[in-house]
């Protein structure tokens, strides 16, 4: 939604983003690089069952607590009758 | 038995050395007695921070080896009935201790004193896994800052699998920089790092002028960090019941009664 009260997040903000992703990926022990490799694989996998846009998967990995999740989302096409 | 108590946080500068000093006097003024180590071999500077180094004679590595008993190279805080340092040496380095070593000098000095609080070196490495093998509890420090939160991330990470119970320090805050949006408060801390608080210490330039001259803050008088390390004492010999105060109010509140503690005051 458009928002004319938008105002660049403070660093505080910016620092906090920046932990939970850096943290996610060193407590998984996956480098930011591996986890795009995985995502393509994964892709790939997926694509040899339904026919899907592989630039289309996400891969993400977060962490709530302590407990930290792979998370894979993938749009399925609906099937043409 | 006593209680044995590593301060450690991955990251160096962040304040250890000086939450060891401080803590250990806080805690000696209570009344109970208190050991501290500095298991920085090589790097020491508890000794320094508490203005001791004139009086070492032996140190944690000559312990160890059977060159003296402990009571012997332990050196007597002249300001405080029942504060003590074990200081480290610096001319050994790290391998010159095992975690059995160290175990078993924690062990012994836990039999007589009621604390013994031991000054981690900063990483992770053989000089940690030392300062901790003795631990029966751990007090994780950071500052609020995203490279100390990483690796403070790493350490409590590290004690967990140790099955060591660990809890937090916020240390070198400052509410007018939370409140202008530039700096992580402690409920930020404490959210993304998941761990209890036990004290939240603002950034105060009375630690670096008690640093200078090698007294405790807290023996000082009245400033904010060392009244803050005063509760945290109080804290950890289960004193205060008080919860730690907050920099930046509102959200710390529900987090609070999330955890079950009465809402904070906002400070």
């Amino acid at each position: 939604m458009w928002n004319m009260f938008r105002t660049k997040p403070s660093s505080r903000e910016v620092a906090k983003g920046r932990l939970h992703l850096v943290l996610a990926h060193d407590r998984a022990g996956l480098e930011g690089g591996k986890l795009q490799e995985m995502r393509h694989e994964i892709a790939a996998v997926i694509s040899r069952y339904v026919p899907i846009d592989i630039e289309a998967v996400e891969i993400q990995i977060e962490t709530r607590s302590r407990a930290t999740e792979l998370r894979v989302s993938s749009p399925l096409p609906i099937r043409g009758g | 038995m006593g209680r044995a108590i590593v301060i450690t946080s991955g990251k160096g500068g962040v304040g250890k050395t000086t939450t060891t000093c401080n803590l250990g006097a806080a805690i000696a003024q209570l009344g109970m007695t208190v050991v501290l180590i500095d298991a920085d071999i090589g790097l020491r500077n508890l000794d320094v921070v508490m203005g001791l180094e004139n009086r070492i004679v032996y140190h944690v590595v000559d312990v160890v080896q059977g060159k003296c008993t402990a009571q012997k190279a332990l050196i007597k805080d002249r300001r405080l009935e029942n504060l003590w340092l074990l200081p480290a040496s610096q001319t050994d380095d790290k391998d010159a201790l095992t975690p059995d070593d160290m175990r078993k000098l924690v062990g012994e000095l836990k039999a007589t004193y009621d604390y013994v609080l031991i000054d981690c070196p900063a990483g992770i490495e053989q000089g940690f896994k030392n300062a901790i093998a003795g631990a029966d509890e751990a007090l994780v420090v950071a500052t609020p800052e995203v490279s100390s939160i990483r690796d403070a991330d790493r350490v409590v990470g590290l004690l967990a699998a140790q099955d060591i119970p660990t809890r937090l320090i916020v240390n070198r805050i400052s509410a007018q920089m939370v409140k202008k949006g530039d700096m992580l408060s402690q409920a930020d801390v404490i959210e993304i790092l998941a761990l209890e608080l036990v004290g939240a210490v603002p950034l105060d330039e009375h630690v670096v002028a008690s640093t200078n001259k090698g007294t405790p803050a807290v023996l000082e008088g009245k400033s904010a960090a060392a009244r803050e390390f005063a509760r945290v004492a109080k804290r950890l010999v289960g004193q205060e019941t008080e919860p730690v105060g907050e920099t930046s109010g509102g959200w710390f509140s529900r987090l609070g009664r999330a955890l079950g503690l009465s809402p904070a005051s906002a400070a």
